[in-house]
């Protein structure tokens, strides 16, 4: 080990690594400084004087915040409404725009460019100038204060960009065991199934963590949407956790933690299918 | 009988093969019929009525515009999301650029290092806002104690009017992960052979990146720019609706802000769907603008 700094070569290597990796793990850090003030704050004892340092770990670690939060509003029943909101819309998606997707290899090629277009084009309508006017079409079709109301862009695939995922994944397997699964009789749907799907799992596997974030962390939807206070999801339960008057800190980050809990675990453990290697793109 | 039905059974398996890419297709493109299609349809007639969803709809004219127009409190709206757009959305593009160059290669660590970059982006809306409401604490935030330590000025950050805008801006620069994301994609795109060429050219790392990375990136650069022009809007109201309300002084009340105002608190929809039309007709216009400026630069720089 201590020969380290007498050979030239190595202390080159060593130089260079350092040139690659010290910028990047300051990126890195930056950019998770978020999280860790999150953590760090929701762990500290409520009622002590406001912070006059960085406290990281803060001392005593209060981790009795986390139970109190449950007990100031009912965090649970919210909890329990948004998963029951993400278990219909995620298999929804992943149907709804794998089929789409499937689909669309299929036709003739003005219609597929002419499809890939509005897909791209309706991902650039800015979600702000729907919220009215599906207001207005959620009320005529009953939606409006159901759990309906926060799952029904499922059925479009939730984002174009879903179907476009799947779309170009499909395009990049061989086209010919299509063309001989369907000379065998199978339909569109068996070679879905079949053939299509299994293969294109890494996929599913982002377009099943993105959409559970999607739908785990809206805000809006709930907001717009929902009257009754049983129907709230964790978005708007925390939100409403910030609205009571002498606002707890570490409380109220609790309560923001738990909420994140869930989408960072599955990230993390969905994360690798998201780099562009994994799809060969 | 039996051939007629074989027949019939053969035309029925026909008509199901033929129809099947669309049958598949029917949920996607009838969802997006009902809600996205025909919404921006229905927004057109709604800023001419007078309507607040319970009585008949009363037929106004032009008079929602003229209205709006008069009202100083949209035009702020207006003029600080533009304000908002025009700051964050370069800085994002090239936050996301930077990141994506700097961790395009795999060697140990980049996928530790590309999971912490989108990280910020996957957190929920709520939570992430509130995150930042406590960094922004001008007395006992992170942010504000640190640049203390550092001997910098702290600063009141939402508090002040001045500092509410770019401090919304600041919180935007770090989900930037689907940028990021794409543009990993789009320099796989870039031909090795090209920097090759390059370098046995004798061209340097400033000169490839000029003339071969930022040409053939362009394309990306664009899409992306549209797509965050449309997204940041949004993702601003969830910030100021939940860190500021608009305020202080109006310095972040933005037009999505107050289109929700209009039309869930106060029920005057007439208002808030002239409030969206003007919307789309200045985000129109920067895309516009966005895909002028880069494809004079194309122009300039060939490709």
């Amino acid at each position: 080990m201590t020969t380290v700094t007498d050979s030239p070569p190595r202390r080159g290597q060593l130089v260079r690594g350092a040139a690659y990796h010290l910028p990047r793990l300051a990126v890195a850090m930056l950019f998770l400084l978020p999280s860790v003030w999150l953590i760090s704050a929701s762990l500290r004892q409520t009622g002590l004087p406001p912070p006059r340092t960085i406290e990281w770990p803060p001392n005593p670690l209060a981790w009795s915040n986390y139970r109190r939060v449950f007990e100031l509003v009912p965090l649970a029943r919210y909890a329990g409404n948004s998963l029951l909101v993400v278990l219909f819309a995620v298999p929804l998606t992943v149907i709804t725009a794998s089929w789409a997707g499937l689909a669309m290899t299929q036709l003739p090629k003005p219609l597929r460019q002419a499809l890939v277009i509005i897909a791209a084009m309706l991902l650039m309508v800015p979600t702000v100038s729907l919220w009215l006017p599906r207001f207005i079409v959620f009320k005529h079709l009953g939606l409006i204060d159901t759990r309906w109301a926060l799952v029904a862009p499922a059925v479009m695939g939730s984002s174009p960009l879903f179907v476009l995922l799947y779309y170009w994944t499909f395009r990049r397997l061989p086209q010919t065991m299509f063309e001989s699964a369907r000379l065998d009789g199978a339909s569109l749907l068996q070679i879905w199934a079949h053939v299509a799907m299994p293969l294109a799992w890494p996929t599913s596997v982002a377009v099943v963590v993105l959409t559970f974030i999607l739908y785990w962390s809206d805000f809006v939807s709930p907001l717009l949407y929902l009257k009754s206070e049983r129907l709230y999801t964790l978005p708007v339960g925390v939100q409403s956790l910030q609205q009571m008057d002498a606002i707890d800190w570490p409380l109220l980050m609790a309560g923001a933690a738990i909420m994140t809990g869930p989408v960072l675990l599955l990230f993390l453990i969905g994360q690798r299918f998201f780099w562009p290697e994994r799809h060969g793109l | 009988m039996a051939s007629a039905g074989v027949i019939a059974a053969k035309i029925g398996r026909s008509i199901v093969r033929r129809s099947g890419p669309w049958m598949l297709l029917s949920p996607f493109v009838l969802g997006s019929v009902l809600l996205v299609g025909f919404p921006i349809a229905l927004t057109v007639p709604l800023a001419f009525y007078e309507y607040d969803g319970l009585t008949q709809p009363l037929w106004r004219g032009t008079w929602n515009f003229s209205l709006i127009f008069a009202d100083p409190v949209f035009v702020t709206a207006l003029r600080n999301s533009l304000l908002f757009v025009a700051l964050a959305v370069p800085v994002r593009m090239a936050a996301a650029f930077v990141l994506a160059m700097l961790l395009q290669h795999r060697r140990r660590g980049t996928a530790l290092y590309r999971a912490c970059v989108f990280l910020p982006t996957v957190m929920p809306d709520v939570a992430y806002a509130l995150i930042w409401l406590w960094i922004f604490n001008p007395l006992y935030g992170p942010l504000n104690i640190g640049l203390g330590a550092l001997g910098l000025p702290r600063l009141a950050w939402l508090v002040d009017p001045d500092t509410a805008l770019p401090a919304i801006v600041i919180m935007s620069l770090f989900q930037i992960g689907e940028g990021f994301v794409l543009l990993l994609a789009g320099l796989r795109d870039v031909p090795q052979e090209y920097y090759d060429v390059g370098m046995v050219e004798g061209a340097g790392r400033v000169q490839l990146f000029r003339f071969i990375t930022l040409p053939l990136m362009a394309p990306w650069l664009l899409l992306l720019t549209i797509r965050d022009i449309a997204v940041t809007a949004q993702n601003a109201f969830v910030a100021a609706y939940l860190m500021t309300g608009g305020g202080p002084y109006y310095a972040t009340l933005f037009v999505p802000l107050l289109v929700h105002e209009e039309a869930f608190d106060h029920l005057r929809f007439g208002d808030a769907g002239a409030m969206m039309l003007v919307m789309y007709v200045a985000s129109s216009a920067l895309l516009f603008l966005a895909f002028i400026g880069i494809q004079a630069w194309r122009h300039d720089h060939g490709d």
